[in-house]
C-alpha cells in the first residue's frame, strides 16, 4: 500500500489532535507519522499525516477531517508536487578508528551532520527526504545503531 | 453591553437568547449554580426527568417535532455518562440537540474526583462538536457557536462540559457575541451546473424514482418534493427517516424501503432508470447486500447537506452537496422551461403497485394477519394525521415502519441510525412538550419499553399526557424473530418472562391503564386514554411469535424480500 500525505491547518486548542485521530481510529487506519507544529499564523497549527491506505480510503477520511469544526483546511499533498522532508538523530557504534573514518566518509556523501561524538559512539543529524533517511539508516545498521530518532515527515505542497 | 455576571448566569441568559423555552435535565453537585440561576427563571421550563438518557431522548423527540434544538442537562460523571446513548442516538439521526453537563472544577480535573468523567473525550466520537469550558469568558461565544452548530449544515449535537469553578465566578462580559468559527462553514447552496444536469437526467427520464431520506424533513422540503414528484411522475420511496416526507397516503408514494420496506418500495427502486436520492446516507438497512441489485440500470442523484456522506455507501453519478430544500427549487426551476417525458406506462405501474400497499394497510382485519399487524393497521386508521407517533426498536418499529400510514413531515420519530431500544417513550415525552395540542402515542415493545419506563413519573409530575401502546409478546421480538427464522428456533435468551404487569406498573405510577386483550378493543382503549387527560399504558396483548414480514434476509438484496406470499402481485 502506498503512503500518503495529508496536511491539516487546525485552530491551536486542546483536544484538536484527538479528535483529528479519532477519524482514523474510527476506521481502522494506522498513521504511520505524525508532526504538528505552529504555522505561519497565530493561533493555528499545522499537522501532516502519513497514513498507508487505498485511495478510496483517504478520500473518505479527508472529507472527514474536512467536517471537523477546528479543522480550516485539509490539503492531500502528492509527492510528484511537494517537498517532503524528514529529520533523524541517530547514535552509531564507532568501536575503531576505521569504523570511524567509514561512518564519517558516508554521513559526508548522504550530508549528514556529526552532531555529537565521544571515544566509541557519535551522534548524526540527517535532514532529507524519508527514502533516503531509510538508506542511510539501513547503511549505519552496519556499524551498529545505539539510537535512532525520527522527527516524522513534514510537508509543503509546490503550488 | 459588557456586565459583572456568573458563569452559571451568562448560560442561561445565552440560551434564552438563543430562543430556548424548555430544557429536560437533572441537576447534580457540579450543576448546583447552575441550578441555582434556573431556579427562578421564567422564561426557560425545566422539566426534572428520572434518568438522564430520557432527558437526551426528551431533548431530541422535541428537536424531532418542532425542528428547534433540543436541551438538555446533566450532572458530571454519572449524569454525563447517562446522557452517552441519547446523545449518540440523535446524532446518528441528524437531529440538533445542545447538551450541558457539569463538570468537577478545573483544578480538580484528571485527579479522578467524586464524580468526575473525562466527559470531553468520551463524547467526542459521538457529538457533531464538543467544548470543554476553562475560561468563563468563553462561555458567550461558546454558546452562540453550540447552537450554531447544532442548527445548521447536517445537524447533530453539540456537548458544553461546565466545570463548576467556571459556572460560579463573576466575570465582564460582552454578551450575544456573533462571530463564528473559521473551520465551520456548511456548503448549504448546491451547485447550479449539478442540479442543471440533474433537471436534464430527469427530462429524459423514464422511469425515475426520488428517494426521500431524513434530510427532506429537516430541511423542510415536503411541499418542493411533492411538486417535484408530481412534475415529473416519479414515484416517491422513504427510507424509514423520510417517513413522512410525503403523506403515504400520496397516490405516487411507495412507502417506506428496504430491510423491512414494502416489496414495491424495493421494486421501484430495483426498476428505475433515473434515482433521485435526496438526504439520505444509503444505509445498510436500506441498500441490502447485495448492491448489484440496487437501482441497477439507473442514473443515481445524490443530494446531500455532509459532502462525506457522497460516495460513501453507493457510487453516484451526479453529486451534489447541499440543503436538500434549495437543492429541489433549482431543479424544479430548471424543469419549468423543460417538456417532461415520464411515461404513462411507469406512471400507471406507480400508482398501481401504490394501491396494492394501500389496500393491504385499509384491509385491517383482512384473513391470515397476525394481531400485530391488525394492531398496527387499527392505530394507523384511528389515529388523525397529525397525531405524532414515536417508536422503540425491534418489531414494534419495523410494524410501525411498515403499516403506520404516516401522513405529515415531524410525525413518525424513531431511532433510525442507532436503534435504541427506550428510545421512543422519552421521545414521545419531547414530541407532547413541543406539540401539547396533537396526540401522541408511543409504539413500544415490551422489552423497550422497560428500559426507560421510571419515566412515567415525569409524564404524571408535569401532566404530559402521551400513550404508550405496548406489543406484549414477552419476548425480545426481533431477536426472536431472527432466532426462529435464521437459527433454527433456537430462542437463546429472548424470552422475556411474565413480569412485569404493565396495567398495575401504569396505575402504580398514576396514569391511566388498560389490557387489550383483543384487537377489537383498541378502538375503545385509545379513546378512554386519551378520554382520561392523563399519561396511558396500554398492554396490547399479541402474538408470541408474530413475525415483521416482508423482510430481506441477512446478505439479500432488495429484490430478495422473503415473506411476500401475502402482498398483491401487480
Amino acid at each position: 500500500m502506498q503512503t500518503r500525505v495529508i496536511s491539516l491547518l487546525v485552530e491551536d486548542n486542546p483536544g484538536v489532535l484527538t479528535r483529528m485521530s479519532g477519524m482514523f481510529t474510527m476506521r481502522g487506519i494506522n498513521i504511520s507519522s505524525l508532526t504538528v507544529s505552529p504555522c505561519e499564523k497565530e493561533g493555528l497549527s499545522r499537522m501532516t499525516v502519513a497514513i498507508k491506505g487505498s485511495e478510496s480510503e483517504l478520500e473518505k477520511v479527508r472529507k472527514q477531517l474536512s467536517n471537523l469544526i477546528e479543522v480550516l483546511k485539509v490539503v492531500d499533498l502528492k509527492e510528484s508536487d511537494s517537498i517532503i522532508r524528514d529529520l533523524c538523530l541517530m547514535k552509531v557504534h564507532t568501536r575503531n578508528t576505521d569504523a570511524r573514518t567509514e561512518v564519517m566518509q558516508l554521513a559526508d556523501s548522504y550530508g549528514a551532520r556529526i552532531v555529537h561524538a565521544s571515544l566509541d559512539s557519535v551522534i548524526l543529524e540527517l535532514t532529507d527526504e524519508p527514502e533516503r533517511i531509510d538508506r542511510f539508516v539501513e547503511l549505519m545498521r552496519h556499524f551498529g545503531l545505539k539510537q535512532l530518532f525520527r522527527t516524522g515527515i513534514t510537508a509543503i505542497g509546490l503550488e | 453591553m459588557t456586565v459583572k455576571i456568573s458563569g452559571a448566569e451568562i448560560v442561561v441568559e445565552e440560551l434564552k437568547h438563543e430562543g430556548v423555552e424548555v430544557a429536560f435535565g437533572i441537576p447534580g453537585g457540579a450543576l448546583l449554580d447552575l441550578y441555582e440561576v434556573l431556579y427562578n427563571e421564567e422564561a426557560i421550563k425545566h422539566i426534572l426527568m428520572r434518568h438522564e438518557q430520557c432527558a437526551a431522548h426528551a431533548a431530541d423527540g422535541y428537536a424531532r417535532v418542532s425542528g428547534r434544538t433540543g436541551v438538555c442537562i446533566a450532572t458530571s460523571g454519572p449524569g454525563a455518562t447517562n446522557l452517552v446513548t441519547g446523545l449518540t442516538t440523535a446524532n446518528m439521526d441528524s437531529s440538533p440537540i445542545v447538551a450541558l453537563t457539569g463538570q468537577v472544577p478545573t483544578s480538580a480535573i484528571g485527579t479522578n474526583a467524586f464524580q468526575e468523567a473525562s466527559t470531553f473525550t468520551i463524547t467526542m466520537p459521538i457529538t457533531k462538536h464538543n467544548f470543554l469550558v476553562t475560561r468563563t469568558e468563553d462561555l458567550p461565544r461558546v454558546i452562540h457557536n453550540a447552537f450554531y452548530i447544532a442548527s445548521t449544515g447536517r445537524k447533530g449535537v453539540v456537548l458544553i462540559d461546565l466545570p463548576k469553578d467556571v459556572q460560579a465566578k463573576r466575570v465582564d462580559v460582552d454578551l450575544h457575541p456573533k462571530e463564528t468559527f473559521p473551520g465551520y462553514k456548511p456548503n448549504i447552496i448546491p451547485n447550479k451546473v449539478q442540479t442543471k444536469r440533474t433537471a436534464e437526467a430527469l427530462v429524459n427520464a423514464e422511469r425515475p424514482v426520488i428517494l426521500a431520506g431524513g434530510g427532506v424533513i429537516s430541511s423542510g422540503a415536503s411541499e418542493e418534493l411533492r411538486a417535484l414528484a408530481e412534475k415529473l411522475g416519479a414515484g416517491v420511496v422513504t427510507t424509514l427517516m423520510g417517513k413522512g416526507a410525503i403523506p403515504e397516503t400520496h397516490p405516487l408514494c411507495l412507502g417506506m424501503a428496504g430491510m423491512h420496506g414494502h416489496i414495491y418500495a424495493n421494486r421501484a427502486l430495483n426498476e428505475c432508470d433515473v434515482l433521485l436520492a435526496l438526504g439520505t446516507r444509503f444505509s445498510d438497512r436500506l441498500t441490502g447486500w447485495q448492491l448489484d441489485q440496487f437501482a441497477p440500470d439507473a442514473t443515481i442523484i445524490h443530494v446531500d447537506v455532509d459532502a462525506a456522506e457522497i460516495n460513501k455507501n453507493i457510487t453516484v453519478d451526479i453529486p451534489i452537496v447541499g440543503d436538500v430544500k434549495l437543492a429541489i427549487s433549482d431543479i424544479l426551476r430548471w424543469l419549468d422551461k423543460e417538456r417532461i417525458r415520464a411515461g404513462t406506462v411507469w406512471l400507471q405501474r406507480i400508482k398501481e403497485m401504490h394501491s396494492a400497499c394501500e389496500d393491504c394497510i385499509r384491509d385491517v382485519w383482512r384473513a391470515g394477519s397476525s394481531t400485530s399487524d391488525i394492531l398496527i393497521k387499527e392505530l394507523s386508521n384511528i389515529l388523525d394525521g397529525n397525531a405524532i407517533v414515536t417508536t422503540e426498536v425491534g418489531q414494534c418499529q419495523m410494524f410501525a415502519a411498515h403499516y403506520y400510514m404516516t401522513r405529515e413531515p415531524r410525525t413518525f420519530i424513531t431511532s433510525g441510525g442507532l436503534g435504541t431500544m427506550g428510545f421512543g417513550f422519552p421521545a414521545a415525552i419531547g414530541a407532547k412538550v413541543a406539540a401539547p395540542d396533537r396526540k401522541v402515542v408511543d409504539i413500544a415493545g415490551d422489552g423497550s419499553f422497560l428500559m426507560t419506563c421510571q419515566d412515567l413519573a415525569t409524564c404524571v409530575e408535569n401532566d404530559i399526557p402521551v400513550v404508550v401502546c405496548i406489543f406484549d409478546n414477552r419476548y425480545l421480538g426481533m431477536v426472536r424473530q431472527w432466532q426462529e427464522l435464521f437459527f433454527d428456533k433456537r430462542y437463546s435468551h429472548t424470552h422475556l418472562g411474565i413480569t412485569p404487569d404493565f396495567v398495575k406498573l401504569g396505575e402504580a405510577f398514576g396514569c391511566y391503564a388498560e389490557r387489550v386483550e383483543k384487537p377489537e378493543d383498541l378502538k375503545s382503549a385509545l379513546n378512554n386514554a386519551f378520554e382520561s387527560g392523563k399519561p396511558a399504558v396500554l398492554d396490547m396483548i399479541v402474538g408470541k411469535e408474530d413475525k415483521v414480514l416482508p423482510m430481506i434476509p441477512p446478505g439479500g438484496g432488495i429484490t430478495g424480500m422473503i415473506g411476500t406470499e401475502r402482498c398483491r402481485r401487480v
